[in-house]
């Protein structure tokens, strides 16, 4: 899900950059003023945990494919949604800077769509009500696929969002919201999961590392009520994509309502002639124009970086001579 | 287990490129991340139908990773890991919008194509400018001079931490993974509840690990705040070189984002 630079405009990126550094700001704020021993340390080792767990893809059953954690409730599970945000969002900027996994001016966007959503909303909205004290095994692997769930349709609803404000992408919202959920209702599912087994796991060996500093929450929600609200949501959500995606945009609204039809009219017959005379003279229409300036471009960057590379080898070569000296 | 070594790899090489970048480089690291802020924003602000002003903004990846000494092609070979994604948004643009934008001979090109294209040439560059960043100037150096500008430290501190332990845990993770497969009987795949162990397994680890440190941390006098230590002075320059440098770049920037680029390709030609 993480978002590349190509996918958004700099309106965009700027207000989810602003987001995105208001929410690490609190962040920050609130680990500083934790009790927490230790918390300082934990949070960086736990982020450089779940960077590395999700190297390892596990099976996703019954679909013959394999997947990976983002990690985002399994965290906030361990740290508190607060040190869990700042650790995911630590994550997510090493990937963008190291790894070229999502783009630099995107990182507030991903950092709000992936870290935010997991953190600061999945978790304490559905994950902790749910899970509650001496929650059984079930109810774990529930809360965690429901949590996970709602992080990643949400993170999927705003990557949309985001593309579709930014002007990137040619299909309707609707259509694109459609697609992306669809796609992360899955991906959700096996993170849910996923995140259910881990925590399974830790609780059994080491019950005293789970709900660090918010073990005071009793009051469970009832399980069944959630699920029907989430079916709901869902429903509720899929049909108002479907009725958006068959409404005109609104350019679409204004030619239909001045013109009469959605269909841009022909300029007239001078133009109609003017386009004829051009298409009976013209060998390439338009070659001059773009196709030749986009391959001129090419070359001439081609050209640069063969000349760069040629200037580095020299200087390199340059610089390595003295070095085989000394060493005879 | 491929990813793993693949992102050991990644780290080991970006440290060696910084250090090896520091012969050619004296632009200064806070320079550098002010011109790529600058020019991922211009970047991102040319229309999608612009291809060719697109394709001119290359010429900053590829000049400054070239005499940073990092070498183009590594820096475009490790952008392509953005395709996957920009590719799967993309590619309904020439599905959705068939107007004509421009012909090749008989061919032609629709503007939903054109918009594909750029969407993928923004992704690629936008990645090659932080990846050259990030390998002629190298982590530290940016987290020291992020919090030169007054990122809170709180961040700074965990990206410092993070980062260094990375390498830890995957060294760890490696070394659990090899016992798995040589005890798998070619079993590649990871059913979830072996996952769930192994990956419990690696956290337990993980927190003894974070004990540890913390006890050492607190041993050196640890009050809540990492120590600020003094630039170094590889990248630490802050003089009239970096200056003009910046300026420079940000003017030919500014240039190829607004110049009528009909005309310069008339004056390359």
């Amino acid at each position: 899900m993480h978002m590349s630079d190509g996918l958004i405009s700099t309106p965009v990126a700027a207000v989810a950059a602003v987001a995105a550094a208001a929410l690490i700001g609190v962040a920050g704020f609130k680990v500083k003023k934790s009790t927490r021993p230790g918390i300082v340390p934990l949070t960086g080792v736990l982020g450089a945990f779940v960077f590395a767990a999700q190297m390892v893809n596990f099976s996703i059953p019954g679909t013959g494919s394999s997947g990976h954690i983002i990690g985002g409730v399994l965290l906030a599970a361990f740290l508190g949604p607060w040190a869990a945000f700042l650790a995911l969002s630590s994550v997510l900027i090493i990937q963008c800077l190291l790894f070229a996994d999502g783009g630099l001016l995107a990182l507030g966007c991903n950092i709000v769509n992936m870290a935010a959503m997991s953190c600061l909303v999945a978790y304490p909205l559905v994950f902790r009500p749910l899970i509650g004290r001496g929650a059984s095994t079930m109810r774990l692997m529930c809360a965690s696929v429901l949590a996970c769930t709602v992080a990643l349709e949400l993170g999927a609803c705003l990557v949309a969002v985001e593309t579709k404000l930014s002007g990137v992408t040619a299909l309707s919202t609707g259509s694109f919201l459609l697609l992306m959920t669809g796609i992360h209702l899955l991906i959700g599912i096996g993170e849910g999961l996923a995140t259910g087994a881990v925590l399974g796991f830790v609780r059994k060996v080491k019950p005293s590392l789970l709900e660090p500093e918010d073990r005071g929450v009793s009051r469970r929600v009832p399980l069944g009520a959630v699920v029907a609200f989430a079916l709901a949501a869902a429903a509720i959500g899929g049909g108002l994509s479907m009725a958006a995606s068959s409404d005109p945009d609104g350019l679409e609204w204004s030619v239909e309502k001045v013109a009469g039809s959605s269909d841009i009219p022909s300029a007239g017959v001078v133009a109609d002639a003017a386009r004829r005379i051009q298409s009976g003279t013209a060998a390439m229409p338009d070659y001059d124009n773009t196709f030749s300036g986009i391959i001129g471009a090419a070359l001439v960057m081609l050209t640069l970086w063969g000349f760069c590379a040629l200037l580095t080898r020299r200087r390199a070569v340059a610089a390595h001579v003295p070095d085989e000296h000394v060493k005879e | 287990m491929g990813k793993i070594d693949k992102a050991l790899d990644t780290l080991h090489a970006m440290e060696r490129g910084s250090e090896s970048a520091a012969l050619s480089y004296a632009a200064g690291t806070r320079a550098g991340m002010a011109v790529t802020l600058v020019y991922l924003c211009l970047l991102l602000s040319v229309p999608l139908q612009d291809l060719q002003r697109l394709v001119w903004f290359a010429v900053y990846p590829v000049v400054w990773a070239s005499l940073g000494g990092v070498g183009y092609g590594r820096v475009m070979r490790r952008s392509l890991v953005v395709l996957p994604l920009i590719a799967f948004v993309g590619i309904f643009n020439p599905i959705v919008d068939t107007s004509p934008a421009f012909s090749v001979g008989s061919v032609v090109v629709s503007r939903g194509w054109v918009s594909f294209m750029s969407i993928l040439i923004r992704g690629m560059l936008s990645v090659q400018a932080v990846v050259t960043l990030m390998s002629v100037c190298g982590f530290a150096d940016v987290c020291r001079e992020l919090r030169a500008v007054h990122v809170p430290s709180s961040l700074t501190m965990q990206l410092q931490l993070v980062y260094r332990y990375i390498g830890v845990m995957l060294e760890e993770l490696q070394t659990m993974a090899r016992a798995r497969a040589a005890r798998g009987y070619g079993r590649r795949s990871f059913p979830l509840r072996m996952w769930g162990t192994m990956t419990g397994q690696l956290f337990l680890r993980s927190v003894d690990r974070a004990e540890r440190i913390h006890r050492a941390m607190l041993a050196r006098g640890f009050d809540g705040s990492m120590p600020r230590y003094t630039p170094s002075e590889r990248h630490g320059a802050h003089g009239v070189g970096s200056v003009v440098w910046a300026v420079a770049w940000t003017g030919v920037l500014v240039w190829l984002r607004f110049a009528h680029i009909g005309s310069i390709f008339n004056i390359v030609r």
